[in-house]
């Protein structure tokens, strides 16, 4: 007894383990590492299977039935099966193939091989490739066309019936992925399809055009529009000739295998001519990263790369799609330079000369710091280093800014202050992981919208709580848990309440305050009249909603805050960022995954223009100008003296002019003419300039200012990095040359900088990386070589190239490695006199990036959003007697705006909302103040009213029929392939494969 | 005071400087090709002596039509099929094993030349001499080739036919199987 006992719990602990752990493929034992299905296990195990609808970022979808494997005498879908320990598999049995063939057959029926004409015939057709790996000669039920025409009327994609295998990838995506909640399959009609909403045309759908659906279709069903007729050589053909093409190769066909070599080798052909190149987005701070195809300056379609870390799949209409101003006839190919009322074309020799001489002139008479910079967040890290180098290293002023003042430098100084690292704490993974996220005065689907699908999907999917405090109902506040709406410029005060609470509750970290965080009485102290009761009144927030937002932070398994400029643009913009922080620390929602602190950063390089040393107090890597030990660093590499007079930020710019010391500026790649608050007040000083240099793609409004324009090249034709909100650094490729004579941003600054004597001689922006590299500990070890393709490094980055995806694990970046906590004062909003009696909200639209200087060149995007337009509530529309497309008149104290009204209950009562993207009477900043955030100068964009009259009631909408907004989506849980298998028509390939085992 | 302005001069080059700046980049584009240059105008000699330039000219001035008139001939049945049987039989003859069939060729020739020397017989063969002849050691060698060649005729080749089986019934799903079933042997 004693024996076998001992002998058991051997047994159990140990060969019972192992033995446990295998599994039999094919007679053969395996070990089981982890938990996966059948599929992953023989795909890690080189067992190829046929798998034509998984995608390994959708996950098993079950509509295609070729994945058939047999698990312990059970013929099974290998994609959905988990492997158990002793599972008997085998993939090669004549039962597996025939259920696998049958399944393989039905997805032929569909699907007509014409691959060779065919656009999508690019090595990727995963119908194609199928058909190759089986060795398919022949299907025994012959392709039937579908009753439906192809759906052509969408700008960008279109699908064709006929092609289309109803895998549902698709459907998956837009469902459960992008979660716009569009596409599904209607499963229970004769001939199933794929239908947008309840079954309208494309174009006439809640689609947001994210490109999801066209960018994971296996087949050519759903294409990009920019492929047809252009990626093949036998593609372009036109239809009356195509047609009976195809029939012949159809008649011809003595199997697939000749067919299919034919095509491999015109595929294989098309490598020549098509050029797949890795790029950036530039539309916001996500960071997408896709290879672009191209022929030549053609765009053929945008490809999103499973490894892209920041996005994987996704995009949306503007990555995806919003390309089309590259080859815009109004980009700038010459240096203009102003003659009268003219500006005259001229070659570079003779700009660069003008602008030697004139920066010199000045210099001369008024001093270095009669001069300004301003870098753009749009452009590359390398190029905002050599911004700040030329200010610096070449004229000797910190003048030198980015456009992150006007957004984000607020929630800079909030986590400067309380956790050391001006950057969002983790990454997306985090933020899909967080038991809770909580969005603060951020539109995140309209502006960070591939994020946004990371929040709805987990949301959707995996029970993450979402709240969401707004004064706008937007997207995220539909799909919350909780919305609430706090009075304008009032979020410091819940806030506070909310963390006062927590710790009443005793439901603060104690050893995560303990271990980690400095000045906890202080701050207690502090914020004592932040009252449930004191904030219901500030804020309009009920004392419940107060309390479930404790609870839930409380409960939540990891909470992240994601917040932008609803935060950032008020008079208290920094002192509200930091009151987010403390609560983050309160609640040890720091230093671990899936929490933490992420300010959304709205261009695709605010966070590197700051981060590579635009800005007039430090120095790349968030070193100040008045340390004499960096400035000594940089005094040796550079070989010059710096100054250590702190300089001006742009919003202290505008002032100087208007004052008579700052005499000139060199501006690149910003709108500041539009995006600058009270723009009235800014052409105002730039008129005053005595010499304006603009450097842009466009003559953009600021542009025309300009003394002289240099021609730039935007991200398509140039290299470089860009580091996106997660602090992660990535690297884009050229795809076209510069147009005309324009030039790549590094270029130009290192001739002028050179006319004034530098002697520069970069030949490529990886040398600027590796001098910025060697000067900054913040990115010590950042290397071109550690940043090929899509790999990619978030900052801090070690000397060894270790970098660091979740900060403060170890400690906070303060002397004694702990944080502190910050006590905060709430700041009042701006009073307006009475009869201003509108307050303007104001943001982004998903499908316009900014004034839209780039987005208006996209006929696609056009056709669909057209103009800028006012939303206006139900309610103030029935007491004014608006209707859409009444014309009215804005006015504030500070200017006069014209603008077409839209009537929704996005917003509510004497609210109303004007997008951002206009450049000319429509220009949300002829309204807003130069009152500033009071920590940053950060414009106080959204402490803003104004008094409306009407102009004419009657007129057009400006959202036409066909933009999204006015769609029906259909959510539900991914396609339902259950509603499939309820078919009367369908039997399980296994089932069948097995019947016929038994009648043979 | 510098106002906004939209207007923007166009640095427009004469007709003579554009033509000078085209040339220029001419120029340049035949001295960096030279080699190349020389032998295409040698191969552009050739093709326009023999006039397979100005048919290509035609061909291509007229792509669509021609291609579409192409296309429109081959879009019947006895096209295709013609097609598809020089496809098969190209698969066919590339099936046939020519070092197992040449001593049998050689077999065939000697018989059509023995044929071409045998007179016109005068008289029949009797069934006995048919039955002598047998013993003939040639023609003995004959007649069991034959019996060889009717016997590899009536064997089931079914499984090698790529025209009329269903895939999963077909060789190569079997090579396949068996592949399959070799990795994980030699796995062992």
């Amino acid at each position: 007894m004693f024996i076998f006992g001992v002998l058991s719990i051997f047994y159990r602990k140990g060969f019972g383990n192992l033995s446990n752990n295998k599994v039999k493929i094919n007679g053969v034992d395996m070990e089981l590492k982890a938990e996966q299905t059948v599929l992953q296990l023989l795909s890690d195990s080189s067992i190829e299977v046929p798998s034509v609808c998984y995608h390994p970022s959708l996950g098993p979808i079950e509509t295609c039935d070729t994945c058939i494997v047999n698990v312990n005498g059970e013929l099974v879908r290998s994609c959905s099966t988990i492997v158990k320990p002793g599972d008997v598999i085998d993939t090669s049995s004549k039962e597996v193939k025939k259920a696998q063939v049958i399944g393989m057959d039905r997805i032929l029926h569909k699907h007509e091989l014409y691959c060779t004409v065919c656009d999508y015939n690019n090595g990727g057709c995963e119908v194609h490739n199928t058909v190759k790996e089986m060795k398919i000669n022949h299907q025994s039920t012959p392709f039937e066309s579908k009753p439906y025409q192809e759906d052509n009327s969408h700008p960008y994609y279109r699908y064709d019936p006929d092609q289309c295998i109803l895998c549902g990838r698709c459907v998956e995506a837009c469902q459960d992925v992008q979660v716009t909640e569009t596409l599904s399959i209607d499963w229970e009609r004769d001939k199933p399809r794929v239908i947008w909403d309840n079954d309208v045309p494309i174009n006439e759908s809640s689609c947001v055009s994210c490109g999801h659906c066209s960018t994971v279709c296996p087949c050519n069903a759903m294409m990009e529009k920019g492929m047809v007729g252009e990626a093949g050589f036998m593609t372009a053909i036109e239809k009356p000739t195509l047609r009976p093409m195809i029939e012949i190769i159809k008649g011809v066909e003595t199997g697939y295998g000749s067919i299919l070599t034919v095509s491999d080798v015109e595929s294989a052909m098309r490598d020549a001519k098509i050029k797949k190149t890795k790029t950036v987005c530039t539309y916001c701070g996500v960071g997408c990263s896709f290879d672009i195809w191209t022929k030549g300056r053609k765009i053929l379609k945008v490809e999103p790369q499973v490894e892209a870390p920041a996005n994987g799949i996704s995009t949306c209409v503007k990555g995806k799609f919003g390309w089309d101003y590259v080859n815009s006839e109004e980009r700038l190919t010459k240096p203009l330079i102003r003659e009268g009322d003219h500006f005259r074309e001229a070659e570079w020799e003779e700009a660069i000369n003008l602008i030697a001489s004139k920066f010199t002139e000045i210099k001369e008479e008024h001093g270095a710091d009669a001069l300004s910079f301003i870098s753009s967040s749009k452009c590359t890290n390398e190029e905002s280093y050599l911004m700040q180098k030329l200010a610096r290293g070449v004229i000797g002023t910190n003048n030198i800014d980015n456009c992150s003042r006007y957004c984000q430098s607020p929630a800079t100084v909030g986590l400067f202050r309380t956790v050391g690292y001006g950057g969002d704490s983790g990454s997306i993974t985090d933020i899909a992981q967080a038991g809770c996220v909580i969005v603060i005065g951020s539109n995140t689907a309209e502006s960070h919208p591939v994020l946004a699908t990371r929040v709805k999907r987990a949301h959707k999917l995996h029970g993450q709580k979402l709240i969401v405090a707004d004064i706008r109902r937007h997207e995220m506040a539909d799909r919350s848990d909780l919305f609430v709406q706090p009075k304008v410029g009032s979020d410091l005060v819940w806030l506070s309440a909310v963390t006062k609470y927590i710790i009443d509750q005793g439901w603060a970290d104690e050893r995560f305050l303990e271990e980690k965080v400095n000045g906890l009485e202080e701050y207690i102290e502090s914020i004592q009249k932040y009252t449930l009761d004191y904030a219901e009144e500030v804020t309009g927030i009920s004392k419940e909603d107060l309390m479930t937002i404790a609870k839930t932070i409380h409960e939540s398994d990891g909470v992240c805050v994601l917040w932008a400029m609803g935060i950032t643009q008020h008079l208290g913009g920094s002192d509200s960022s930091t009151a987010i922080s403390n609560l983050l620390l309160i609640t040890g929602n720091y230093a671990r995954p899936g929490a933490g602190s992420y300010p959304l950063r709205g261009h695709n390089n605010v966070q590197g223009a700051s981060d590579f040393g635009s800005m007039p107090d430090r120095f790349p890597g968030y070193e100040f100008v008045s340390d004499p030990d960096v400035r000594a660093k940089y005094e040796k590499t550079w070989g010059v003296e710096l100054t250590d007079r702190p300089g001006l930020n742009n919003h202290d710019m505008i002032e100087a002019i208007h004052a008579g010391s700052l005499k000139a500026m060199y501006l690149k790649g910003e709108e500041m003419g539009l995006v600058d608050s009270n723009i009235n007040h800014v052409h105002a000083a730039f008129e005053k300039l005595d010499f304006f240099v603009v450097q842009d793609i466009f003559l953009s409004k600021t542009a025309e200012f300009a003394d002289v324009v240099l021609p730039a090249a935007p991200s398509l034709e140039k290299e470089g990095t860009f580091t996106n909100t997660e602090r992660r650094i990535q690297r884009l490729y050229q795809a076209m040359e510069p147009l005309g004579d324009s030039k790549p941003d590094w270029q130009i600054i290192m001739e002028v900088a050179n006319k004034l004597g530098a002697g520069w001689n970069y030949s490529h922006p990886s040398e600027i990386m590796a001098e910025a590299a060697s000067l900054s500990p913040l990115y010590a070890g950042v290397s071109y070589d550690l940043l090929e393709g899509y790999n990619t490094l978030q900052w801090p980055v070690a000397p060894d190239g270790t970098d660091t995806p979740l900060l403060f694990k170890d400690r906070f970046p303060f002397p004694d490695g702990k944080a502190r906590l910050f006590p905060v004062e709430w700041t009042k909003p701006l009073e307006f006199d009475e009869e201003y009696d509108l307050h303007i909200n104001n943001g982004r639209l998903l499908e316009h990036f900014h004034e839209g200087n780039m987005t208006y060149k996209s006929k696609g995007i056009a056709s669909k959003t057209p103009e800028v337009f006012l939303e206006v509530s139900p309610e103030l529309a029935e007491e004014r007697g608006l209707k859409d497309g009444t014309l009215v008149r804005l006015t504030s104290p500070y200017g006069v705006a014209k603008v077409k009204c839209l009537i929704t209950d996005r917003v509510k009562g004497k609210e109303v909302y004007l997008p951002l993207n206009d450049s000319g009477d429509g220009a949300i900043n002829l309204l807003t103040s130069s009152f500033a955030d009071k920590d940053t100068d950060t414009p106080a964009y959204k402490e803003i009213s104004a008094k409306m009259e009407v102009i004419s009631y009657d007129g057009d909408s400006p959202l036409p029929r066909i933009n999204h907004r006015n769609g029906n989506p259909n959510p539900q849980k991914g396609v339902e392939v259950e509603r499939k298998w309820a078919r009367k028509d369908y039997i399980f390939p296994g089932d069948l494969a097995k019947v016929g085992r038994k009648n043979g | 005071m510098a106002k906004a302005i939209k207007n923007v001069v166009k640095l427009e080059l004469t007709e003579e400087e554009k033509r000078a700046q085209d040339l220029r980049e001419i120029e340049t584009a035949l001295l960096d090709n030279k080699d190349a240059i020389l032998e295409t105008i040698d191969l552009l000699k050739q093709m326009n002596n023999r006039g397979v330039l100005t048919m290509a000219t035609s061909l291509f001035a007229e792509g669509d039509k021609v291609l579409h008139t192409i296309i429109k001939a081959l879009d019947n049945p006895e096209a295709t099929n013609l097609l598809k049987n020089m496809l098969l039989l190209v698969g066919v003859l590339g099936t046939i094993n020519v070092k197992q069939l040449e001593p049998f060729v050689v077999k065939l020739n000697a018989g059509v030349a023995r044929m071409s020397e045998n007179k016109e017989q005068e008289k029949p063969i009797s069934y006995l001499g048919f039955a002598k002849t047998l013993k003939d050691p040639e023609v003995n060698r004959a007649v069991g080739l034959l019996l060889d060649f009717l016997r590899g005729m009536g064997q089931d080749t079914e499984d090698l036919e790529r025209n009329t089986q269903p895939p999963e019934e077909q060789a190569v799903q079997k090579e396949r199987t068996r592949d399959y079933e070799g990795t994980m042997h030699k796995r062992d």
